[in-house]
């Protein structure tokens, strides 16, 4: 036992970007070393948690593989051949290199791919203040999964996301009648701000239902589990409502209040009808069928709610509908019959579950990023939404709990207030930029906090076209982790116990991420490299004070009035409260500021309204096509993402990658469970061992994401995804990586070693 | 420390997620050589997979560790006599004394002692008995993701573990061997069909 005098115990919290969740850890410190992390305080005692993975985070900060020193590549990219350097020589690389290239391409074509921002702050925002100075190329990493989701949410809600108006209540521990858990395993990728509070309302008595292709742990809490087709969840969404209005069981006061669906459209144009179409007053005036006078109107706050939501109608000749008709139209395609040949899930369960939606007094929908990782995973999302939409169960106003935490990023999106920023491209729109320099070329990347080679689709093609187009790679890592392989330089950047960050995390919490220890061996944290490197480039007062400073910039909004850096050094605090009896209305920013059940702006593309469109690749009947299985990635307990694919501690409990295959599947291809099999399809081949289990559909396969290249016998999962964009999501926001939407073969391979 | 507590726990299958955090939170916190606590799914063959044909599931997890008997027939049986139950109800291993004979292992009905061969030597959990001893509860229940574990005194009528077993349906295994162990579970709730 450690005698406690000599044990210092500093808080912090843990980065580790598992979404939303970010524990407070209480590291105990003896000397200069971290002995020990355990779950730290928050002002409510349910927020106390740590994860397994927080739990092994010393196995990172002291694990044997960390990269030391600054590295100079030697070898051919790929081949891992480095040499040491110093910070010097690696600065002045940098500089020569980034001189020769904005010389020859401009500051644009040199790029900064960074991970998930979720993973911290001013770390994230470094890199966007130099990029802003610099103008050159901010590289948006949402796209590699987590651009589906704003697409939809975007189209629908006018919001980036979707949660404070679908489950922003449930965050503040307010539990519904039923929860709809649709497309998300919050047991394993959010288990302390989803998964303790799902239970928290099962323990109340709320009822549980899960939708998803895995039969997850979440799904084994759940009162019923839903299992359909990968892709089919607009198909399913359809199939619901079309019960809901075949019973007349849709909330039509909620839909005439917040939604567009009285509006009427042209079924000519698919356009809104618009006060110009009959020189009206009011030119850009949506226009509603008015009930009391039987005649069309432009819309007004008195007429609102006397409109009709549905029928045909003929104004100046133009035949115009309702835009719940035109939903109405589309759900009744969809009965329970065909919904159930095209999702999979059985009819009668379907007729059920509408109903039981349709009949709750209040429903939850919680939903994350899974199922907008499929081709058209932004309509997906959209339906989901539909169905909380025509059931009145989207939360329209906060009367309430905390404040959301607003951050300063002005100064990081915009260093210069009068001078242009940054240029800003999509991730998967990156790969035309390098390999084809459209649309303009990318010569020189800067990769932070990013397994990119690792984590994003169609891992030949990074190798055998982006990497090979690009003059200059520089990657900050722990680890030399696959894509540190293809660097032409590798800085070395301290675990989070070595540096600090600012966390408005787990909401409705504010946490310092604080610097436990200094860094070890030669590392430094990102802040520090870019403040170094901003010196050496002439911008040495933007980055004053280093982490500490930016810490401060970026707290600068009036939502941490009275939170300083001093006061989380020892707690989590509170965001200030909404004051007693103050109700704020939750804006919708879409062009008509309502729900937007239907989409004008894409009805050329087809997609004006929630339709159901079949995966891109993924077979959802199987047995038709060359490669009839569909490839699914989940998210694993034992990582986050790539992070943690090389604790042992871990490994010792899930040794090495897995594919999940139903018995059925595998039957008919006479594997077994710890056989080893190669997943192929025109883009590769993946060989690792399977595991038989009814826990996966029938048709699907299933490989957790995150397992490190070297860790599969031969390719990998991404080998295997493609980088397919949907020309909707490009245009909307930003295309996404559909990688629950691959189609595959497997076969028994034999010869390989055990 | 009172002479008639008795410690223990009451684990809420509803609640376990099956995450190890208590597997791995042991095995950190006490340094051992294999997991004091690990979790056994109950469902499919393999570890981490449902029983049942798709979609009609089931799935359930049950973490298994020593369990405090009120009876211990690993104390019984070792002849060194580094098995004690404490006052307080913690079997607690002592392994200076520990002669590496591994009578306890076949002792235990619920094989939930571990053997580490390079020191020729037995472990298990002792419920924290360090961190008991300073008023805090176990490791594993305070890194509880699902917080499904719960600890405390078995005799005070007021405690949590006594409501708990009190108010639902818990139970104890292999009670036909007459241990009367201090590690109580509280089974999954009913499913609340469509």
């Amino acid at each position: 036992m450690e005698k406690s005098e000599d044990i210092r115990l500093i808080r912090t919290a843990c980065p580790a970007h598992c979404g939303i969740d970010c524990c407070g850890i209480l590291a105990h410190v003896k000397g200069d070393r971290i002995v020990k992390l355990e779950p730290a305080d928050f002002p409510d005692e349910k927020d106390r948690r740590i994860c397994l993975r927080g739990l092994t985070s010393l196995d990172i900060t002291y694990h044997p593989d960390r990269i030391k020193y600054p590295m100079r590549r030697v070898g051919e990219r790929g081949e891992g051949k480095f040499e040491r350097i110093s910070w010097e020589e690696a600065y002045d690389i940098i500089v020569s290199k980034f001189k020769e290239i904005s010389e020859k391409y401009g500051w644009k074509s040199i790029g900064w791919v960074l991970g998930g921002p979720g993973a911290g702050t001013t770390k994230f925002g470094a890199y966007l203040r130099l990029a802003s100075l610099t103008q050159s190329t901010r590289v948006s990493a949402w796209g590699y999964g987590d651009a589906g989701l704003p697409c939809g949410s975007r189209i629908i809600l006018g919001h980036q996301f979707p949660y404070m108006h679908l489950h922003g209540e449930f965050w503040q521990r307010k539990y519904p009648e039923l929860l709809m858990v649709w497309a998300t395993n919050p047991a394993e990728a959010m288990p302390l701000q989803n998964m303790r509070k799902l239970m928290d309302a099962k323990e109340i008595g709320t009822q549980v239902i899960v939708v998803d292709p895995r039969f997850t742990v979440t799904a084994s809490k759940a009162d019923e589990y839903i299992g359909l087709y990968p892709g089919t969840d607009s198909a399913l969404a359809l199939g619901i409502m079309n019960v809901i209005f075949q019973n007349d069981l849709h909330d039509k006061e909620f839909i005439l209040e917040y939604t567009n669906g009285p509006l009427l459209v042209r079924t000519d144009t698919g356009k809104m009808l618009r006060g110009k179409d009959f020189e009206a007053k009011k030119p850009e005036a949506y226009v509603v069928w008015d009930k009391p006078s039987n005649s069309y109107k432009t819309l007004s706050r008195s007429n609102a709610k006397e409109a009709s939501l549905n029928g045909t109608y003929a104004i100046n000749g133009i035949e115009c509908k309702p835009v719940l008709q035109l939903l109405m139209d589309l759900a009744s395609e969809y009965t329970p019959e065909k919904t159930a040949e095209i999702t999979g899930v059985d009819k009668e369960l379907i007729i059920k579950l509408a109903k039981r939606i349709a009949n709750s007094k209040k429903v939850t929908f919680l939903t994350h990023m899974g199922f907008t990782r499929t081709y058209h995973g932004d309509i997906s999302l959209r339906g989901v939404i539909s169905v909380a939409a025509i059931t009145g169960n989207i939360t329209t106003k906060v009367s309430s709990g905390y404040m959301p935490a607003t951050l300063n990023w002005n100064p990081f999106l915009k260093a210069i207030p009068d001078k242009p920023s940054f240029h800003r491209i999509g991730i998967l729109n990156l790969y035309d930029a390098v390999i084809s320099g459209n649309p303009y070329p990318i010569k020189a990347l800067w990769f932070a906090f990013i397994n990119f080679l690792n984590q994003c689709a169609n891992s030949n093609k990074i190798i055998k076209e982006f990497y090979p187009s690009l003059e200059f790679i520089v990657q900050t890592e722990l680890f030399m982790t696959p894509s540190a392989r293809y660097a032409d330089l590798i800085l070395p950047v301290c675990s989070f116990l070595e540096f600090s960050d600012f966390m408005a995390q787990p909401y409705p919490n504010v946490q310092l991420q604080q610097k436990v220890i200094e860094p070890l061996y030669e590392s430094k944290s990102d802040v520090t490299i870019v403040s170094e490197l901003a010196e050496r480039l002439g911008y040495a007062e933007f980055f004053k004070g280093g982490e500490e400073g930016l810490i401060d910039l970026i707290m600068a909004n009036r939502t941490f009035k009275g939170i300083t850096r001093e006061t989380l050094k020892t707690q989590a605090v509170l965001l200030p409260s909404l004051p007693e009896g103050a109700s704020f209305p939750l804006s919708f920013r879409t062009p008509s500021g309502k729900i937007e059940l239907y989409a004008e702006q894409l009805y050329e593309d087809g997609e004006a309204l929630p339709v159901y469109l079949p995966p891109i690749e993924a077979p959802i009947t199987p047995g038709e096509k060359k490669y009839p299985l569909t490839l699914i990635n989940g998210h694993s307990r034992f990582r986050t993402h790539s992070m943690f694919a090389n604790v042992q501690s871990l490994l010792d409990l899930n040794p090495e990658p897995l594919v999940d295959i139903n018995p059925i599947d595998a039957e008919k291809r006479n594997i077994a469970t710890n056989d080893y099999v190669t997943i192929f399809n025109d883009r590769a081949r993946t060989t690792l061992k399977a595991r038989v289990t009814e826990g996966v559909k029938p048709g699907v396969l299933d490989l957790t994401e995150g397992w490190w290249i070297e860790q599969f016998k031969e390719g990998s999962l991404n080998h295997l995804t493609h980088d397919i964009i949907n020309p909707v999501q490009d245009k909307v926001y930003e295309p996404n990586m559909h990688m629950n939407d691959v189609a595959v073969e497997i076969t028994k391979s034999e010869g390989v070693k055990k | 420390m009172s002479d008639n507590k008795r410690l223990g726990m009451v684990i809420d299958q509803e609640r376990c997620i099956g995450c190890e955090a208590c597997s791995i939170a042991c095995k950190v916190e006490n340094n051992t050589v294999d997991y004091w606590i690990k979790v056994e799914t109950q469902g499919g063959t393999e570890k981490d997979t449902p029983g049942g044909r798709f979609p009609d599931l089931a799935m359930d997890f049950l973490p298994k560790l020593c369990n405090h008997c009120e009876n211990p027939p690993c104390v019984d049986s070792c002849p060194e006599d580094a098995l004690q139950k404490r006052s307080d109800g913690i079997v607690i291993l002592n392994q200076e004394l520990c002669s590496g004979c591994q009578a306890c292992l076949t002792a235990c009905p619920y094989n939930v002692i571990i053997f580490d061969k390079n020191k020729n030597l037995a472990e298990k959990c002792h419920f924290c008995a360090h961190r008991v001893d300073q008023g805090l509860e176990p490791f594993c229940v305070i890194c509880c993701e699902g917080q499904a574990i719960h600890f405390g005194d078995l005799n005070d009528p007021n405690s949590v573990v006594s409501k708990l077993i009190s108010g639902k349906n818990t139970f104890q295994l292999k009670t036909e061997e007459g241990t009367n162990p201090s590690v109580y579970y509280s089974p999954p709730r009913l499913k609340k069909r469509l």
